[in-house]
């Protein structure tokens, strides 16, 4: 290849990344909503890193991909009354070795940031705080064991403790999502799954049924309302909801 | 391959069927007409069988409705449907001891539009009914899509009920997978491979018209749910029990359809690995097989490995309604996630089913249209294989928050991870074939180009989802329904539409117009992207998939998104207009009019009755553009020119 063609290929990567990387980054500016909700959980900040991590690398892919297509839709084009063909090339070993080993070694990365990540964010801290979530057409009920029992159709967490959810379904599945805690699980009958999440932020968020569960399913929201220490304390030794 | 050919030079080729007898006996004569007498027949049948058991287990009442939906209709009917129109005749006088009808050739081959609507043998007529059929029903699948955008342009209940709205999408999912992209590619490879490999026909050519017959049953079955009480499948195309075993009496139209159409997916995928492994020109080695032949290959595979599973998981579903079994209900015992362990063991590799074909047209297409050799086409054929193996163990990765054992999930991640390096290899040797070439940008090569584009993006989106903590924020969001539609419509959907415009010309023997399709391929390319890049943003943001009502804060883009949808639905009107136009009075095609070296343009479009005068002889690889003097098979016209210089 001659220089030129090297230089116009890498200019043409370098603007394929910026505007990648603008569609990455541009949305939460502008008046365009930003690609993921305000984090309000430990667990959401680091499934943030995972998304961005991914995204560095998939911009990365994506300027060669456009680069080379782009400069190969641009300059390999034929004449119309050219009737020749291209030189018979037949492959190329040593692109081939680079063209499985550079994914390899990138999708490796992505596995190994994801697994830390999942293994930090299932793990649980000390002194959780267990709530039963029950789940049935079209609503949640939410249990505090560790208070009477005190059953409420929100859910209401203190803030920077450990929280385990443990779930289950009285009739199809559902899944409960939260999406500023990223956190998410299938509420599946006849089997308890937990899901860990320590809330960071005070504030009330959606709780939105993901598992289509029927008629209702678009209407099976709740909310969550995470507070602070004291005031969980006060609202959870009230009697009633 | 040759017995079949002496067998046709023994015996004259008759021009189609001979005529019906005239009077009563026309209705013993196999067609629509005795089709109109055995399927009430045998409907009856199924109603009687199911009142003699009642009757007989003492079971009030003795007419129970859905029982006679399941029995009489879904299952009785269809088969006396089949049965009418002539699709088990030679098998039931085999079968029964019978003389045999000698196999004079004249349910072979088109002569009039009518030999389209029979049983017909011919590879090339099944491959037409194949696609005519499927384009009906992905017709069918996109308006039901309009009709989803339209509700959804605004948050709120605009025109549907919830129940409508759920069977809405699932009926659109339904039809777009198992009556539109498997079927569609199984009939391009009917009409392709077969002359790609030098055969006359497929190996078993009434199993191949079985096949096709079995595929308008399970489609009309999935369409008509909507007409029963209660309404449509509305479970979505993934049916998860417990919620599809208590649905009203529509999910049984879908447990059905699954059966018909899985079942003549099956057939055709034996018929593919039989006639590839067996009926292959002399000289066509396993590496001078043209690459779409290698694509059906592990394609079949795929096929005849994972479907059974779709099958007994609906079957499944089916008893623990009808029959009362615990299979997945709690209560009796039942395990739910057993469900989709299942299911998924077939749909992760009908991801795969729904795609490698679509990688072969793209091989194709690049090559010839490039003008150059594949590059790496060993490679590129190892890729499908391991495709196809690595395709098998990733299934859980549509369970990450299911609930399964929690140890499965980075073993998944892994494996799915492992997938993009095949699938990698494959995208940059297509963007390495047209490097330096000499690009014609005919509409099959820009549907092709755009197809490696897309499935790019569908490709590094399918990284997000594999990794766990991604895919644990994202599940069942907006965000899988743009992968999906980038994989599956950007993917699939426009390799299938590269294959039409690039084999229209073999199969009709005209030319298409070549304005229309490339301006098709413009306003499906911005429609597309338009359409389905939003919903990655909206998907992250927090909106669930499913959904018939929104939150506010998405308003503004799911009326974009709708609108970009409608535009993208009309475009699809500029390829209908194309293809009927041009279908009678397109421009008559040469033989080879893309200049391409596979079998299939060395003769006549359309092909002759048996594709071949003569059996080819594979000298050389199929894609050696540029090679000065290099040939990938040797015709009986070239032999003589060849003979002639020798002396």
């Amino acid at each position: 290849m001659r220089r030129g063609s090297v230089v116009q290929l890498i200019v043409i990567g370098v603007l394929a990344g910026a505007i990648a990387s603008a569609v990455a980054l541009v949305p939460g500016h502008l008046g365009i909503p930003a690609w993921l909700p305000e984090p309000a959980s430990r667990e959401a900040g680091r499934i943030h890193f995972v998304f961005w991590f991914v995204t560095g690398i998939c911009i990365f892919v994506f300027s060669i991909v456009a680069a080379v297509s782009i400069y190969a839709v641009w300059k390999f084009r034929a004449k119309p009354d050219d009737d020749s063909d291209g030189p018979p090339i037949h492959g190329h070993t040593g692109l081939e070795i680079a063209w499985t080993a550079v994914p390899t070694l990138l999708v490796t990365a992505i596995a190994i940031v994801s697994a830390i990540v999942l293994a930090k964010n299932d793990a649980q801290g000390a002194d959780p705080l267990r709530v039963d979530v029950t789940a049935q057409q079209f609503f949640w009920t939410y249990n505090y064991p560790e208070y009477g029992n005190k059953e409420s159709d929100i859910l209401r967490l203190p803030v920077d403790r450990s929280i385990v959810l443990r779930m289950t379904s009285k009739d199809v599945i559902h899944s409960f999502w939260v999406p500023e805690f990223s956190q998410k699980q299938d509420v599946v009958p006849g089997i308890h799954p937990t899901l860990h999440i320590t809330p960071d932020k005070v504030g009330t968020y959606p709780v939105i049924c993901t598992e289509l569960c029927g008629l209702g399913h678009a209407l099976m929201r709740s909310r969550v309302i995470v507070m602070k220490p004291a005031a969980f304390e006060q609202w959870a030794k009230q009697k009633g909801g | 391959m040759t017995t079949a050919v002496a067998e046709h030079e023994a015996h004259p080729v008759h021009q189609g069927l001979p005529p019906p007898p005239g009077g009563w006996r026309r209705l013993l004569y196999p067609g629509f007409l005795r089709a109109a007498w055995t399927t009430p027949l045998f409907f009856g049948i199924g109603c009687g069988i199911v009142v003699l058991c009642r009757w007989w287990g003492g079971w009030h009442p003795y007419w129970f409705g859905s029982i006679i939906v399941l029995v009489a209709a879904l299952i009785a009917a269809p088969i006396g449907f089949l049965a009418g129109i002539g699709a088990f005749d030679y098998w039931a006088r085999y079968a029964i001891g019978a003389p045999t009808v000698p196999e004079d050739h004249s349910g072979h081959g088109a002569y009039s539009w009518r030999d389209y609507f029979r049983v017909n043998t011919d590879h090339k007529v099944i491959g037409m009914q194949y696609l005519v059929t499927t384009i009906i029903f992905f017709l069918i699948g996109g308006l039901l899509a309009m009709l989803v955008r339209a509700e959804l342009a605004k948050p709120g209940m605009q025109f549907f009920d919830n129940q409508t709205y759920n069977g809405l999408f699932s009926v659109h999912a339904s039809l777009m997978i198992f009556l539109f992209v498997i079927p569609a590619f199984a009939g391009l490879a009917n009409f392709v491979v077969p002359l790609m490999l030098g055969a006359p026909d497929m190996a078993f050519p009434r199993l191949n018209a079985l096949s096709y017959w079995l595929l308008p049953i399970a489609g009309i079955m999935m369409v008509s749910s909507f007409l029963v009480p209660g309404g449509a499948f509305a479970s979505g195309w993934t049916g998860y029990a417990p919620l599809s075993v208590h649905q009203p009496l529509g999910t049984i139209f879908f447990n059905m359809g699954v059966q018909w159409a899985g079942a003549s997916s099956i057939m055709t995928a034996l018929n593919f690995l039989v006639t590839i492994i067996t009926m292959r020109a002399p000289g066509m080695t396993f590496w001078r097989m043209p690459l779409l032949v290698w694509a059906n290959f592990t394609t079949s595979l795929l096929v005849v490995i994972a479907t059974p599973f779709i099958a007994g998981s609906q079957f499944f579903v089916m008893f623990d309604r009808v029959l009362h079994t615990s299979f997945f209900e709690v209560g009796g015992g039942g395990y739910p996630l057993g469900y989709q362990h299942i299911f998924w063991f077939y749909s992760h590799p009908a991801v795969y089913i729904m795609m490698l074909p679509g990688f072969g047209i793209a091989s194709e297409v690049i090559s010839t249209f490039s003008r150059k050799p594949i590059f790496g086409y060993r490679l590129m054929a190892l890729s499908l294989m391991a495709i196809l193996v690595l395709g098998f163990s990733v299934w859980a990765h549509h369970m990450f928050v299911s609930g399964m054992a929690p140890w499965l999930r980075v073993p998944m991640m892994i494996t799915t991870l492992l997938i993009a390096i095949p699938t990698g290899i494959k995208v940059f040797s297509w963007l390495a074939t047209m490097w330096e070439g000499k690009i014609h940008f005919n509409t099959p090569m820009l549907w092709a180009a755009g197809f490696v584009s897309m499935f790019v993006i569908g490709g590094l989106s399918g990284i997000y989802l594999g990794a766990v903590p991604i895919d644990i924020h994202v599940s069942d969001t907006y965000f899988v329904v743009a992968h999906i539609h980038y994989v599956l419509f950007g993917g699939s959907l426009f390799t299938i539409f590269a294959g039409i415009y690039y084999w229209f010309p073999k199969m009709t023997g005209r030319m298409y117009d070549e304005r229309l399709g490339k301006l098709h391929f413009w306003l499906t390319f911005i429609g597309f992207n338009a359409t389905f890049f939003p919903m990655h943003l909206i998907g992250t943001e927090g909106m669930p998939r499913r959904v018939s009502d929104y939150a506010p804060q998405f308003a503004h883009w799911n009326m974009f998104i709708s609108l970009a949808s409608f535009f993208l639905g009309a475009s699809t009107l500029v390829f209908l207009y194309n293809m009927i136009v041009s279908m009678r009075r397109g421009e008559r095609a040469p033989g080879n009019p893309w200049r391409a070296l596979t079998l299939e343009w060395q003769v006549t479009s359309p092909p002759p009755v048996f594709n071949f005068d003569e059996i080819p002889q594979v000298v050389g690889n199929p894609y050696e553009y540029g090679v000065p003097g290099a040939k990938h098979a040797v015709l009986n016209g070239d032999r003589k020119a060849e003979e002639v210089k020798v002396h």
